[in-house]
């Protein structure tokens, strides 16, 4: 069989082809990453190292929103912040109207402690406080849901930076309640004791990655 | 770009000029592909189409006694998903479409050759994830097979194998602080109707 003259060309289409397939993409580095886990003392010189993040199979996490000083939209947003954070779909949420349908209860008021102890009760951010609680039974690794986050304005509602330090923290609390459990060292992150930047930064989104990407050792009941 | 946007306009003109000798066809058939993109953030995680129904259409006129010169448009739609150790999770649907210019020939007999160049288009229904800051646009290079018995007077039945290359990336990959691109291998197998020369 005679090959036309035209055949040469897939030959040299193939040979282009072979050389520009050898690199591949390169992974960012997460080196970035805090120390997400919490860390508790059991005992005199014995401590446990808490991680959790919410199981694939429990996605959309259901969040109830209390309709009081703009807390849905805040609450929308820090959503959306926190979801943007992955690239494999780790991490989704819908917001629901009854909070007994809810994975993660979002009020205004105080935190009320429930179960462990969360050591990220305040924010320093002058205009208001926040926390977020866990029910985790002793001796139990079964989180309790729902996850309560609280935001309080120390100020009249109204009064200058009040919004804006509600937005932050609420953005900031549900880091908590998705499972960054301790706070980050650098000011310029989002999971900083004392917040004061609305965004995520660089270190906050490869924590969170490492955080969805690592066997925790807390669960959280069945619904 | 420029040139493909040219040929586009300048092909339907060309082709009811030379109505007679015009090459169409249309094929039904299902494309296969090579990981998207790779990571490792603890695990290797890996980013796979899954196989995709496609729908071709393309048009040709010839230049030369053996030679034409066409457009080959491919739409293809599939879920996509990410593999990490023994863990398969659904990321959403994705569309491609592609336009390659290109050249084919015959072989022997009934069967001929097609390569050429062109763009790759990523459509995800949902821009989230590696597609948060929407699809993405890619040069492709290609060629592949047609075999094409008689089937009626006015019509041949196609067979077509293709396969084609590009280097997948979307901005937020880059924004991301990934560098590079991966390379991306498909293959597809198509039946359908072209038009019948004498």
């Amino acid at each position: 069989m005679k090959l036309r003259p035209g055949v040469p060309i897939i030959s040299i289409l193939t040979a282009g082809l072979v050389g520009l397939s050898c690199a591949e993409i390169a992974s960012p580095n997460r080196s970035e990453a805090y120390e997400w886990r919490l860390i508790t003392a059991t005992g005199p010189g014995t401590t446990d190292t808490l991680s959790f993040h919410w199981p694939r199979s429990r996605l959309p996490v259901r969040v109830y929103t209390e309709d009081s000083l703009n807390l849905p939209a805040h609450v929308e947003h820090g959503l959306q912040t926190w979801e943007a954070a992955f690239l494999y779909g780790e991490f989704a949420a819908e917001v629901v109207a009854d909070s007994n349908l809810a994975d993660i209860v979002v009020r205004v008021g105080s935190p009320i402690k429930v179960g462990f102890a969360t050591s990220f009760e305040r924010v320093a951010a002058p205009e208001c406080e926040g926390g977020t609680g866990f029910d985790l039974p002793a001796g139990s690794s079964v989180i309790q849901a729902p996850v309560r986050v609280f935001v309080n304005p120390r100020f009249d509602p109204s009064s200058p930076g009040v919004d804006e330090c509600l937005s932050l923290t609420v953005t900031h609390e549900l880091g908590h309640a998705i499972g960054i459990f301790a706070h980050a060292p650098d000011p310029g992150d989002i999971m900083f004791s004392d917040p004061v930047v609305s965004e995520l930064s660089v270190s906050d989104r490869a924590t969170v990655e490492r955080a969805y990407h690592l066997e925790p050792n807390l669960t959280v009941a069945p619904r | 770009m420029r040139l493909i946007f040219a040929v586009l306009i300048a092909l339907p003109a060309a082709a009811s000029a030379g109505h007679a000798q015009t090459d169409y066809y249309a094929r039904v058939g299902v494309t296969g592909s090579s990981k998207l993109a790779r990571d490792r953030v603890i695990q290797e995680i890996e980013v796979h189409s899954s196989l995709a129904p496609t729908l071709v259409l393309g048009v040709a006129l010839p230049f030369a006694p053996t030679y034409r010169a066409g457009l080959e448009a491919a739409l293809t739609t599939s879920g996509y998903h990410v593999q990490e150790l023994d863990t398969d999770s659904d990321l959403g649907t994705l569309r491609t479409v592609s336009l390659v210019l290109g050249l084919d020939g015959p072989i022997a007999g009934r069967l001929g050759w097609r390569g050429g160049v062109g763009l790759l288009g990523y459509w995800p229904t949902e821009e989230e994830g590696i597609f948060l800051r929407g699809g993405s646009t890619r040069f492709l290079i290609g060629g592949g097979i047609d075999f094409r018995p008689a089937l009626m007077r006015q019509w041949d039945l196609m067979m077509s194998l293709r396969y084609d290359f590009h280097r997948f990336t979307t901005e937020e990959l880059t924004a991301r602080g990934f560098t590079g691109s991966q390379g991306v291998h498909r293959i597809s197998a198509s039946i359908g109707l072209a038009r019948a020369h004498p």
